[in-house]
């Protein structure tokens, strides 16, 4: 039987459990592959047999390490969707310290607004803002009070609950809270169960964001299909998909980030359902194909020239536009290739390395790779070893070693930076790409720029490798300054682990450490 | 007087307390790792959960004028990241290897365990963990930081504090004569601390003191920290902050203190603080004096310069202003253009939350900002409701005005046409590499941005 997501429950079981995420792994791309057995683990998701291949029932092994520098938590991430709505409000049922990072959101709600072209404006998450007193009492009548806040200041389209590790621990309970409280604010109010402590993975936000949204949110049972809408699970990319899907006469419906309350409301009317990232995309994708019957698009990401093109073709079928399809991917194609020859001509012998979450570092691969920039290594801050959709051609890893080759030094771990002096001295690279903070000042140390890949929808499509291309000829200009800093600038690690060769030296030995530390 | 110049408004808007909080101005206790960061060779280990540090990152250093760290970093610290099984079963031994391995791999001086609201919750034992360490010889001590202990500064405090029980110890040893303790701006949190601090140590040490600089770009590391028990007297130069930490040190080494409540702007207030000071310390006048002569000699010759645009640029200069700050930038903001440049006043919100012990002794200040103007400023920790006072409670006259304010005053800023400069946290409009608006040369510096960004620069 498949297993479907139950939105019955308010709460989401975790990555780790569902999908056997990891974020410690070291090795080939290919073995990774392999090891992952996405074919049995998506047989097993889709209900036939009982774990398919060797893999289906097994877990990932996964190392371990003692040392860890800080990450982000479910609940942060549930800051950046579910706080990043026009008209709907995040109530942080937490200490204030859990909302430090607000104004790092309302910075990315800013650029995705005006990237959006939608009216600019401050995020409104709420904090209900807790003291020691209510650690020992109980802080219920404060999230009523802020519940009541929330609709009298902003009378919003809906509330959103989130928990922390503070609350969880203290056990408040907000299932019952949200289920009295919508009753008399007469609006939705969804519990999302976030602790940071939860999941060993931040990305467990992004499918507890997404399953209340489908859960409370998404309109039930819709009268009419929009054959012209297809949804696309986003962060606060710049609407580029519109051009990319005009040819197949499709409106984009982007969800969550920058949406209001309407936009992803009519999320069940839509034609399908796609991402510009598995990781963040297969959970709301996965919902609302289950529960409201709009197909989830199973294809690999469109990235580079295969991907995209098998992007589109598997749209092209749902909406019955083959043919201008197939004329546009030719178009297409004869378009960017003086371009993109160009760009390779630039890049030959250059080097390149990505650090960013899973699957989207898969898109990044393939751009990298379509430059004919060469790819010795790189770091996942996770991995997924099948999605929520389990679609035959999802399994993006494997759609890009298959298309590009393998990558020698594929390491999975979580924004560890400590790891970097050994990484890069293993493998070389002239830049790196990164999404999440931490790591790319400690490579810069190191003499390397990073792109900071803030618009996710840079290496989209076709025009995507053009437009990566040309932005990493400014970072690579920039290596003048990380030279600067590398003759000047101390790394903060010490003597002894400097000396070490293997970056996941701790994880494998961690008795080592009672040799150094006595 | 001060009636007529600044009428007291009917109060429009709620003031709620403790109330909930849209768009924060300060992270949680555990949000003193900065403090850690403040000190050369200081490395925070962070015995919290996996998106505590990463959520203070922001409001401490990236958003607050994107000003970056330093050494053990900003972004990676070390952290327990703390997950169910440490909670259901206790978190020690996860703990123990993240003390042990942060010990091997990162360099530092002196290592700071910050309990956050997981481990305190639990209950765990972090105390006998830490001491097993530091027994063997490692400089390691421990802090009680859970985040609903309150904000940052509240860290600030527990973490000096903890700093100078476990680490610095007993002293009753002999006095350094002209030896001063520096407690000065909370690092990172005041997003100028950097450039404020050379500011400060520059006018001290003209002045004729030793100054033991305990955070910042001139400080020496954990070497400081153990000359705390030496020094003559602690000079405070905060709103509030620090006052819990000199009232200690009275106890503990016997040493007095002098507070210094509003950071010194501009020339006058700055000669004024130099002699306050070299007073106190009781030492020799004549340095002192041919400083303040050769500072104010250029500082003059600088606003000659000055005086010339401000007197005849065509084309509107604000003449009203609101500052929304914490406690040491809105008073010392505020007192200086109001006093030295002439702006009028309309509203100033403090929003690090002062204890509210303190809150009496702040307002006072603001009765005496200049001859005949006063205003009474508002205690908000809360974006909303700031943002409700500004619209309902401030009437601004024709002409631009000026917010010296943060990035949440945008919208505000954005509707009502005015000039928003952002200067205390959070942060985004601005970035923060060397800068100072206070003593001699920051006020130059603080003139400059205002009228850099009136006349269409930013």
């Amino acid at each position: 039987m498949v297993k479907k997501i139950n939105l019955d429950m308010s709460t989401v079981e975790n990555r780790e459990m569902r999908l056997g995420t990891i974020i410690g792994w070291d090795g080939k791309a290919s073995q990774l592959i392999e090891e992952s057995d996405y074919e049995g683990r998506s047989e097993k998701k889709q209900g036939h047999g009982c774990g398919g291949g060797k893999g289906g029932n097994c877990r990932l092994c996964e190392l371990k390490s003692p040392l860890n520098q800080q990450t982000m938590c479910a609940n942060a991430i549930v800051e950046c969707q579910i706080g990043n709505t026009e008209d709907c409000i995040l109530i942080q049922h937490a200490p204030i310290g859990c909302s430090a990072d607000n104004p790092w959101f309302n910075l990315a709600f800013h650029n995705g607004l005006v990237r959006r072209k939608k009216k600019l404006q401050n995020l409104k998450i709420m904090s209900t803002n807790l003291s020691e007193k209510d650690m020992v009492f109980g802080a219920s009548d404060k999230l009523k009070r802020t519940i009541r806040e929330a609709k009298e200041r902003y009378n919003p389209k809906a509330i959103f609950v989130s928990m922390a590790c503070a609350t969880a621990i203290i056990g408040e309970d907000i299932d019952s809270i949200a289920e009295e409280m919508e009753a008399e604010v007469g609006v939705p109010v969804v519990p999302l169960h976030c602790e940071g402590f939860r999941s060993k993975h931040w990305s467990t936000g992004f499918d507890i964001s997404q399953h209340g949204v489908a859960r409370q949110i998404v309109k039930r049972n819709p009268e009419k299909i929009q054959k012209d809408l297809i949804n696309i699970v986003a962060l606060w990319g710049t609407d580029y998909f519109t051009q990319l899907l005009a040819p197949l006469g499709l409106r984009v419906n982007y969800m969550i980030d920058c949406a209001n309350y309407n936009e992803m409301h009519q999320a069940s009317e839509a034609v399908a359902t796609t991402t510009f990232c598995h990781t963040l995309g297969s959970y709301l994708a996965t919902a609302l194909e289950q529960h409201f019957g709009v197909p989830q698009i199973d294809a690999p990401q469109p990235y580079g020239l295969a991907g995209t093109d098998a992007w589109l073709r598997a749209i092209a079928k749902v909406v019955g536009k083959e043919k201008e399809t197939e004329e546009y991917i030719e178009s297409e194609h004869k378009r960017i290739a003086p371009k993109v020859a160009e760009l390779r001509e630039f890049y030959k012998g250059v080097k390149g390395f990505i650090m960013t979450g899973s699957a989207y570092a898969h898109g990044l691969l393939s751009v990298l790779r379509e430059l004919g920039i060469e790819v010795q290594g790189s770091i996942v801050f996770h991995h997924d070893p099948v999605y929520d959709g389990a679609g035959k051609h999802q399994d993006s890893l494997k759609e890009f070693v298959d298309n590009y080759g393998d990558i020698e030094h594929y390491s999975v771990s979580k924004t560890q930076a400590y790891q970097l002096p050994q990484v890069f001295r293993r493998v070389k690279t002239d830049f790196v790409v990164i999404r999440h903070q931490g790591l790319a000042p400690e490579a810069a140390k190191m003499g390397i720029p990073a792109l900071a890949m803030g618009d996710e929808h840079i290496p989209v499509g076709y025009e995507g490798i053009i437009r990566t291309g040309e932005m990493l000829k400014g970072i690579l200009a920039r290596k003048k300054f990380n030279q600067v800093l590398n003759r000047h600038v101390e790394s903060p690690y010490s003597k002894w682990w400097k000396q070490q060769d293997d970056p996941f030296l701790l994880a494998k030995h961690p008795e080592i450490l009672d040799t150094v530390i006595k | 007087m001060s009636d007529k110049i600044n009428p007291q408004k009917l109060k429009l808007v709620k003031r709620p307390k403790n109330g909930s909080i849209t768009n924060p101005y300060y992270g949680c206790t555990v949000g003193a790792a900065y403090s850690v960061l403040g000190i050369k060779g200081g490395v925070p280990i962070a015995n919290c959960g996996p998106g505590c540090m990463y959520k203070q990152f922001f409001m401490q250093s990236f958003d607050n004028g994107f000003q970056g760290s330093y050494g053990a970093g900003g972004g990676n610290l070390p952290s327990a990241n703390v997950q169910e099984n440490d909670v259901v079963f206790g978190g020690l031994k996860t703990l123990d290897n993240l003390i042990k391995s942060s010990l091997a791999v990162i360099k530092g001086d002196l290592y700071v365990v910050l309990t956050g609201c997981s481990g305190e919750l639990i209950g765990d034992d972090v105390p006998s963990v830490v001491k097993k360490y530091r027994d063997k010889g490692y400089p390691i001590v421990c802090a009680d930081t859970g985040g609903f202990k309150g904000t940052n500064l509240t860290g600030h405090e527990i973490v000096v504090q903890s700093i100078i029980d476990q680490f610095v110890g007993d002293y009753d040893g002999e006095k350094t004569p002209g030896l001063v303790n520096l407690w000065f701006e909370t690092p990172y949190y005041n997003q100028n601390w950097r450039g404020d601090y050379e500011e400060i140590v520059r006018i001290l040490r003209g002045a004729g003191l030793k100054v033991n600089i305990l955070f910042g770009p001139e400080n020496e590391g954990v070497k400081a920290w153990k000359k705390i028990p030496k020094a003559q007297f602690n000079l405070i130069i905060s709103s509030w902050v620090g006052l819990e930490t000199v009232e200690k040190l009275k106890e503990k080494y016997n040493q007095p203190y002098l507070h210094i409540p509003v950071l010194p702007i501009g020339e006058e207030a700055t000669t004024a603080f130099i002699r306050k000071v070299v007073e106190y310390a009781g030492i020799d006048k004549k340095k002192s004096e041919k400083f303040i002569k050769r500072e104010a000699e250029l500082y003059y010759y600088y606003i000659e310069h000055f005086a010339e645009f401000f007197s005849e640029y065509w084309f509107g200069l604000p003449s009203e202003f609101a500052v929304i700050a914490n406690s040491d930038y809105a008073i010392a903001y505020t007192k200086f253009l109001a006093d030295q440049i002439g702006l009028i006043p309309k509203k100033t919100i403090v929003t690090d939350n002062p204890p509210e012990k303190y809150r009496a002794a702040l307002a006072e200040e603001y009765k005496h900002l200049s001859d005949g103007v006063a205003i009474e400023p508002d205690f908000v920790e809360d974006g909303y409701t700031v943002q409700q006072i500004l619209e309902k409670e401030v009437t601004f006259g024709p002409g631009v005005p000026l917010i010296i304010g943060t990035t949440w005053e945008i919208d505000y800023a954005r509707d009502h046409g005015a000039l928003l400069l952002e200067s205390s946290s959070p942060t985004t409009e601005s970035l923060v590499v060397n800068k100072s608006y206070i003593g001699y040369k920051g006020a130059l510096s603080f003139i400059e941005h205002i009228y850099s960004a009136t006349v269409g620069g930013k």
